[in-house]
């Protein structure tokens, strides 16, 4: 079955060389306030960005030095060694880390001669009127300088056509994730993980026909049983390994609230047709994708904890990337709010490389043995 | 490097305000009693500075609390007294006993690796300790990811009305035009919050106070044109007390202070003297400390003007600069230019934006205070200016062939490493790489 290919999380580059060699462009994205839409409807492939299995970052660290975080510092070494070959990089000023990664690519690449796209668009930080039409206006500058480099037009009606395509995929990740409310889930969360994150190693087409063969699957698929049903919240997370050491301890990983799994797809798209483009705008600044913006904390604890309850999470496992401050905080009211619903948390710090496995396995393994008492 | 443990009972609650006063009012009462009225003036504005803040009720203004850059201007327009929570840890810093109280509170909930800018101020608050409290909290979504951990949270914890200033990443006329829209909706919320209205007093008033605004801008500038005379006049210490300008932009008080620091400047320039510490006026270097400012050891650059006559003729992130707001009747353009001097100031010039703002900033330093000695006094809760540090430092070797030295500090909490350290690594660039004589040896 071709789908299985989905479990791999080594980073593919296969189909944007194929996409490339067509004569078409192919750009990375760092952070989830870049439209994939927009870069679509200008025929161009937006590559998520993943470090999964870097494990030597030692020539982006000369540039980001050892304070940055080890996911930022790993995306710029896979840049920087060729892991990726593209035409671009589009980023948001996310949280100040992929905004180095901006800087030091565009920086590196220039002196290694390579004719990079790089752009930047502002996502503020907050949602409101004026801002979200700030927001629109920075989509509209990248809308134009990305038809400038594919030479097609942005177009409402590209637009539209894009965000039909993005939606599909959004349903069948809701639909993946849906199966892991199931007592015995047919997917454990090390798989989810990998299949959600291999998103961003296809083109919307192959990827929508992998989920859909996936799905048609599921059902043949043996149960899988846990001592205790977890979430994972936390930093940027594109190493399903990194899950299967917690599974591999007995937790059953149903859900997780960070920016590689259902947070990156989050609900459909609704287009107004008279403003498409402030649609998308209004749309990827006001989903709650991570604490990097200053009036959304209270909404995404109160997600964390509906979700929880919907998948039936029995505790709560707060992975927190060695200096991340964007997900540094949320400790001092989530916690509190969760003890309120009876849903232990466990925090834990994690770098890109697995270093640390067998702390993290003992920990883990204390943790489920808590929660299943 | 800590220079005093503190007065203050750790097994019960602080009141950081008090203390603060107490502390001031007491150098101030030295000094008088030693009879020192030529330094005087850097004390009155310190003292100035936090009884504004302790007395703000009992002068009948409302106390607003602000991190990152806000429109401070406006605020004294609308008659509040604005505390800039930046104060505490830059005060504190040498403190070693209250720094850590604050800071280890936050490291509860916190990752250790943030900020301690933060840090401390967060703690403060956490423990409730600040001593008043807040009609209201305004603060930006600049300068950083750490600044984002603490500012949400102190919201919560000051629970007043609050106003979020959203500061783009560009520093052009579409990030300029943004930031003045933004204050223009601050404006009725000022209204509700004070009760008084924008009318053609309270316009006279911010006039008023951007006059003042204006004229403490112009002598700061006036203070970077002297610091980049041969020899520099004014030691490297005189940086840090200048930052006070951001809290107290429109008073009369920084323009006194201000004032002062430029006529004893430019005397001591006339008659051929400096006040730095530079042996017999000798002042073969002219550092630039190219990130934050050590306020856990601002000893450091005494010891450098000392040892090696090296001069801190700049730091990156620093107040020796200003937007003066022209056409003052024009309220689209003051509203304008508000917003560019809210995104223009130190850290925010720097720091936020693209690491091609901070070259610009490395350019005007560079070229303009004839930089020698290049350091890049990194404080670790600053990653993001760490994540651009090879592609700045790399820009200095390349068109001003000065290399420059990396060394690891905390800005604020002084445990992170020790006076002898610090001492060591600078030491050791001096002599080795720049090739400095060490006066102190002849001693
Ligand atoms: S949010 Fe955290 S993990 Fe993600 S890029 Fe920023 S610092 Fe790294
Ligand atoms: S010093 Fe750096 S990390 Fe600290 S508050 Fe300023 S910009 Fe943020």
């Amino acid at each position: 079955m071709s789908y299985e290919k989905l479990f791999d999380a080594t980073v593919c580059t296969e189909s944007a060389k194929a996409w490339r060699a067509s004569g078409k462009k192919a750009v990375g994205t760092v952070c989830c306030h870049v439209p994939y839409e927009i870069i679509y409807a200008a025929g161009v492939l937006p590559v998520r960005l993943r470090a999964t299995g870097c494990v030597d970052s030692s020539d982006a660290e000369s540039w980001m030095s050892s304070f940055s975080c080890s996911y930022a510092r790993s995306i710029l070494q896979y840049l920087m060694n060729g892991t990726y070959e593209l035409d671009g990089l589009i980023q948001t000023d996310g949280c100040m880390m992929p905004t180095r990664i901006f800087d030091n690519w565009e920086h590196v690449s220039k002196k290694q001669g390579k004719d990079q796209f790089c752009y930047q668009i502002g996502a503020p930080r907050i949602t409101k009127d004026i801002t979200i039409k700030y927001y629109k206006n920075e989509l509209q500058g990248l809308a134009d300088a990305l038809s400038k480099l594919s030479g097609t037009a942005v177009t409402d009606a590209g637009l539209k056509a894009a965000v039909e395509k993005y939606n599909e995929i959004r349903e069948l990740v809701a639909q993946l994730n849906e199966l892991r409310k199931a007592e015995k889930p047919v997917v454990s969360g090390a798989e989810a993980l990998a299949i959600m994150i291999k998103f961003g190693d296809y083109t919307p087409d192959e990827y929508i026909a992998l989920l859909k063969e996936f799905l048609a699957d599921a059902k043949n698929r043996k149960p899988i049983e846990g001592r205790a049903r977890l979430m994972v919240i936390g930093s940027a997370l594109d190493n399903p390994d990194y899950l299967k050491v917690i599974e591999e301890k007995g937790g059953l990983i149903v859900a997780e609230d960070n920016c590689f799994g259902e947070r990156n797809f989050g609900e459909k798209i609704v287009v107004d047709d008279n403003d498409v483009l402030g649609s998308i705008a209004s749309y990827y600044l006001g989903r709650n994708t991570c604490p990097r913006s200053l009036d959304n904390r209270p909404a995404i604890h109160k997600e964390i904890i509906e979700k929880a309850k919907a998948y039936g999470v029995q505790g709560i496992i707060y992975a927190k990337m060695q200096n991340c401050e964007c997900w540094g905080g949320e400790a001092y009211y989530l916690e509190p709010a969760l003890k309120e619903v009876g849903i232990p948390m466990l925090q834990v710090e994690r770098e890109e490389q697995m270093a640390n496995a067998g702390q993290l396995a003992i920990r883990a393994e204390a943790f489920v043995e808590m929660l299943d008492k | 490097m800590a220079e005093a443990r503190q007065n203050f009972d750790p097994t019960k609650p602080v009141n950081m305000i008090e203390l603060t006063c107490d502390q001031v009012d007491s150098i101030y009462q030295h000094m008088l009693s030693k009879g020192m009225p030529e330094i005087m003036w850097t004390v009155d504005i310190q003292k100035f500075c936090w009884e504004e803040i302790r007395d703000a009720h009992k002068n009948g203004k409302k106390l607003v609390a602000f991190g990152g850059p806000v429109p401070v201007t406006l605020l004294r327009a609308f008659d509040c007294v604005p505390f800039f929570l930046d104060t505490i840890p830059t005060r504190i810093a040498s403190m070693e006993d209250l720094c850590s109280r604050f800071i280890d509170e936050t490291e509860k909930y916190a990752p250790t690796s943030m900020c301690a800018i933060d840090k401390a101020q967060l703690g403060c608050a956490l423990k409730n300790e600040m001593g008043v409290k807040f009609d209201a909290f305004v603060h930006a979504t600049v300068p950083c990811d750490s600044a984002r951990i603490a500012y949400p949270l102190m919201e919560r914890v000051f629970d007043c009305p609050c106003f979020t200033f959203d500061c783009p990443f560009r520093h052009d006329d579409k990030g300029f035009q943004y930031v003045a829209d933004q204050i223009e909706q601050f404006v009725p919320w000022l209204e509700e919050l004070t009760g008084l209205k924008w009318d053609d007093e309270r316009r006279a008033k911010l006039k008023e106070i951007n006059e003042k605004a204006n004229k403490a801008y112009e002598i700061l500038i006036q203070l970077g044109d002297l610091r980049k005379k041969k020899p520099c006049v004014l030691p490297g210490r005189m940086l840090v007390l200048n930052e006070i300008i951001a809290p107290l932009a429109g008073t009369d008080e920084v323009i006194t202070m201000l004032q002062t620091q430029l006529e004893m400047g430019n005397m001591l320039a006339d008659m051929g003297m400096t006040a730095t510490r530079c042996p017999e006026g000798q002042q073969p270097y002219r550092v630039c400390l190219m990130q934050n400012m050590l306020w856990s050891n601002t000893g450091i650059m005494d010891w450098m003007e000392k040892t090696y006559g090296a001069i801190t003729v700049m730091d990156g992130f620093g107040y020796q600069d200003g937007v003066i707001i022209e056409d003052l009747d024009n309220w689209e353009r003051v509203k304008y230019q508000t917003a560019q001097s809210m995104l223009l100031v130190p850290m925010i010039h720097g720091a936020t934006g693209p690491t091609e703002y901070w070259l610009r900033v490395i350019d005007k330093m560079y070229d303009e205070f004839s930089v020698n000695v290049s350091i890049f006094m990194g404080h670790v809760g600053c990653k993001h200016t760490w994540a651009s540090g090879k592609i700045v430092t790399d820009y200095i070797q390349e068109k001003y062939g000065i290399p420059t030295l990396y060394v690891d500090v905390d800005a604020i909490d002084p445990r992170y490493k020790s006076n002898d350290e610090l001492r060591a690594q600078i030491g050791e660039y001096m002599e080795s790489v720049v090739g400095a004589h060490n006066f102190r040896k002849d001693q």
